[in-house]
């Protein structure tokens, strides 16, 4: 049977409450589909405005078949393009990150301006028309130091997102924050899985000593309930709007993001063994009140965030294939801290290098338990994993709606 | 000498029996030499055999000029019209220590003839038809911007154009007289003359000092609404180019024509044959000779036309001025991965003096652009007129573009 047909009859039929068939998790044909239906769709976080800090810098990413580059003009703005050259199909950008007056092939040298315009190709025929091959651009926008690219012809709208997200970050100042370390790490399990372990904290008492020392397991904070039942949760919230930091549980009626902030454990108020900051400098200026907690931020399908006072952990979700996705970390602190001064690298990342570590390993057994012949779809958890449930949705609902809208029509969930 | 009966008869064969003048299968032949002011003159020429010329106004020829020691190529813009096909003329000015164009001016006289190649180069408003034009040009600069108007005089005479031409004094300014005439006879030509400073030989009643965007207004308020056409040495074109950029004009209706003699309008295929002195004799030359050069002539190596921003390639000293640091028998040129050392004239870029000491630098606009040449310079000094191939960073942190620096002094670099 074809595979859309396979898909849509898999996710008419699943049992809701239960982890998704075998096909979902492994299957490159299904994985196909997750690219065209998901990943060439959606808005997709790819980095900060602070990687792209001057005009000429820039930094490229692979999302599917797409080799994309984010760069900052010579005006200011952040733009997109796809890292493919109008000659030969070259890529143009070769390197993670740089900076360069141009964008020069390295290929034939056919040089771009920082706005895609083709500036020089060499030894063309005279009436070679340079204005019909400038770098095609991908959709992009920045929100409170956070950018976001869309494959799509038609993009969805990003305004409601901007809408909601904006109030939550912008006192952060993320947008000058620098970035102090950044990893990543593949882990070898279908990028759904990396998702499903990440809306839930029912394995976190289990595999995360370190992580749970500051982070709260309570289900009400991870998941998507609202909170609204909790009384510590509320009085947090009430606490930190009274002195102007918008805290509130709010998810968009899509259920593809909500910003949230939720207090930590005690008086922690990093994520460090002790509690204490990692970085004497606070983030933002803007931001003196104490223990806010962490500012938590979902986008399906690219990026889970946590900001707090003295800095920013921030994640991005790229698969790579059925059976293996990339995980990128940026730690983001106050542009003036120096390190070894103000911070130390090692406090800074150790929490969030050894989390990181601990659910790659989670993810990749998960991975290889669902390969089983024997493996068959089981329950979550309703107090633990209502998270992952949401996700579930979210994923099932989006592929479904797009299935059935037979053509290509681009419209967005929500 | 004995004039030719057929140059004094002035017999032209018919158009119909002829074909156009082809650069590189017939000679020239001096018509006549015409005094323009005290240091510029005018060479007309016809094909030899007859014959006539087929180009766009404002297009240029390369000249072969067999000076003693070896031949030279110079290239320089026509001053003539295409709509009078039986001749065409370039209008040269002679600047102290330039070889080729004195020797022009002592040597050549009617019924002489030379090797030519051309004409070429895109500089010209048949490429870029518009309602309105504005034609603004400095010293020789004019010569273009007087081909493409008499060519407009001729077959347009209604055309909109304001024609702004700046000179040092009124006794520089060239072909003021024709100015005046087709003033009167063009309806809708706007004459603005300019010179930096009076003399006491010349009544002078024009504005004075040096363009900027309060004496353009008040010669052409209407300028954004025009195609502009620039030429002139670099520095005039630059101010220009700034002055307009930062008045918010759209530079793509800016073309400019470079004019300041980058040394690799040496870079014809038979200068790989030179000698590494020649090669400095005539770069040198380059520096201090007034012509009008483009960039076309380099065998398309840089692109047609830059709108906004020309491949600029000015030589740090104008007017054969040496720069500080050149003793005279040239900058030392150090590539210190290749472990060679090599001199080079003042004005040769640090591209054209690795080429010659076979030191291999990759390249590809030559024009500042691309970024490809980019290069770690470990010693000395360079002016470098780039064209936003690299960042202030990369300079900051001792990056030049081999392409578009030329040495000040001694030079390192890390190739
Ligand atoms: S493929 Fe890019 S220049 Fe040829
Ligand atoms: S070769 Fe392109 S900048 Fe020098
Ligand atoms: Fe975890």
């Amino acid at each position: 049977m074809d595979v859309r047909n396979d898909m849509l009859k898999r996710v008419k039929n699943r049992r809701e409450g239960y982890s998704l068939d075998q096909a979902f998790y492994t299957d490159p044909e299904y994985f196909r589909l997750d690219l065209d239906l998901i990943w060439y769709r959606d808005w997709l976080f790819v980095g900060h405005d602070c990687e792209v800090a001057r005009a000429g810098s820039f930094f490229t990413v692979q999302v599917g078949d797409y080799p994309v580059v984010i760069l900052r003009d010579s005006d200011g703005q952040i733009r997109a393009f796809h890292n493919s050259c109008r000659h030969r199909g070259s890529r143009v950008c070769t390197e993670h990150r740089g900076s360069s007056a141009r964008l020069v092939c390295p290929y034939h040298q056919w040089t771009y301006d920082l706005d895609g315009s083709l500036l020089y190709a060499r030894q063309m025929a005279e009436d070679f028309d340079k204005s019909q091959f400038s770098l095609k651009p991908v959709a992009c926008e920045s929100v409170a130091g956070y950018i976001f690219i869309c494959l799509a012809e038609k993009p969805a709208e990003f305004a409601p997102f901007a809408q909601l997200m904006q109030p939550y970050f912008a006192p952060h100042r993320l947008t000058e924050a620098k970035v102090a370390f950044e990893s990543t790490i593949i882990e070898k399990g279908n990028w759904k899985l990396v998702w499903e372990n990440n809306r839930e904290c029912y394995h976190c008492a289990g595999n995360h000593p370190e992580l749970c020392k500051t982070y709260p397991e309570a289900p009400t904070v991870t998941g998507v309930a609202g909170g609204d039942e909790d009384p510590d949760l509320t009085e947090h919230w009430t606490r930190l709007e009274a002195g102007g930091l918008p805290s509130r549980f709010r998810m968009h009626e899509s259920g593809q993001f909500r910003a949230c902030r939720t207090p930590l454990i005690g008086d922690a108020v990093s994520y460090t063994i002790s509690g204490r900051p990692a970085v004497q400098e606070r983030l933002s200026a803007e931001v003196s009140q104490e223990r806010i907690g962490a500012l938590l931020l979902f986008h399906y399908p690219t990026t889970w965030n946590h900001v707090l006072g003295d800095h920013a952990v921030t994640f991005r979700v790229l698969p790579i294939s059925a059976t293996e996705t990339a995980v990128t970390t940026k730690w983001l602190v106050n542009k003036d801290a120096v390190e070894g001064v103000d911070y130390d690298l090692d406090t800074l990342t150790h929490v969030w290098m050894q989390t990181n570590d601990q659910d790659r390993r989670i993810v990749e057994e998960n991975a290889f338990g669902i390969k089983s012949p024997a493996y068959e779809p089981g329950p979550y958890s309703e107090l633990h994993e209502g998270g992952v449930m949401q996700f579930v949705d979210w994923y099932c609902r989006s592929v479904e709606t797009r299935l059935t809208e037979g053509g290509k029509s681009l419209r967005s969930v929500a | 000498m004995t004039v030719k009966p057929d140059l004094a008869a002035g017999l032209a064969l018919p158009f119909a029996s002829t074909a156009p003048w082809k650069g590189s299968s017939a000679r020239l032949e001096v018509i006549a030499v015409i005094d323009e002011t005290a240091d510029v003159k005018t060479f007309v020429f016809r094909p030899e055999g007859g014959g006539w010329f087929s180009y766009k106004p404002g297009q240029f020829v390369t000249l072969e000029l067999p000076v003693p020691g070896g031949p030279v190529w110079r290239t320089y813009t026509l001053s003539s019209t295409p709509t009078r096909p039986f001749s065409a003329s370039v209008t040269v000015k002679a600047q102290a220590g330039s070889i080729g164009t004195r020797w022009m001016f002592d040597t050549l006289v009617p019924g002489m003839t030379l090797t030519a190649s051309g004409p070429a180069g895109h500089f010209s408003h048949w490429n870029h038809l518009a309602e309105r034009y504005l034609f603004l040009s400095a010293g020789s600069g004019i010569t273009p911007m007087m081909s493409m108007l008499r060519a407009m005089a001729d077959t347009a005479p209604a055309s909109d154009v304001a024609f702004l031409t700046c000179g040092r004094t009124p006794g520089d300014l060239l072909f003021r007289d024709e100015l005046e005439m087709l003033a009167r006879q063009m309806p809708n030509l706007t004459l603005g003359l300019m010179v930096e400073r009076k003399s006491a030989a010349d009544r002078w009643h024009g504005l004075t000092g040096r363009i900027d965007m309060a004496r353009l207004k008040f010669l052409v308020r209407d300028y954004r609404q025009r195609e502009i056409f620039c030429c002139g040495p670099e520095p005039f074109m630059a101010g220009v180019r700034l002055m307009l950029e930062d008045a918010g004009f759209d530079m793509r209706h800016y073309h400019e024509e470079s004019f300041g003699a980058p040394s690799k309008a040496q870079t014809q295929p038979q200068t790989k044959v030179q000698t590494q002195s020649q090669a400095q004799a005539t770069s040198a030359e380059a520096t201090s000779e007034a012509k009008t050069v483009t960039d076309d002539a380099t065998a398309g190596r840089v692109p047609s036309q830059v709108q906004g921003a020309a491949p600029t390639a000015a030589p740090p000293a104008q007017d054969g001025t040496a720069p500080a640091g050149y003793a005279g028998d040239g900058m030392q040129l150090q590539f210190s991965r290749s472990d060679v050392t090599t001199t080079c004239a003042p004005g040769t870029t640090l591209l054209e003096a690795a080429r010659a000491a076979a030191v291999r630098i990759p390249a590809a606009c030559e024009a500042g652009m691309c970024g490809t040449c980019k290069v770690k310079k470990t010693a000395g000094d360079v002016a470098m007129e780039h064209n936003g191939g690299i960042t202030d960073e990369e300079i900051g942190d001792g990056y030049v573009l081999a392409c578009c620096a030329r040495p000040l002094g001694p030079v390192t670099l890390e190739v």
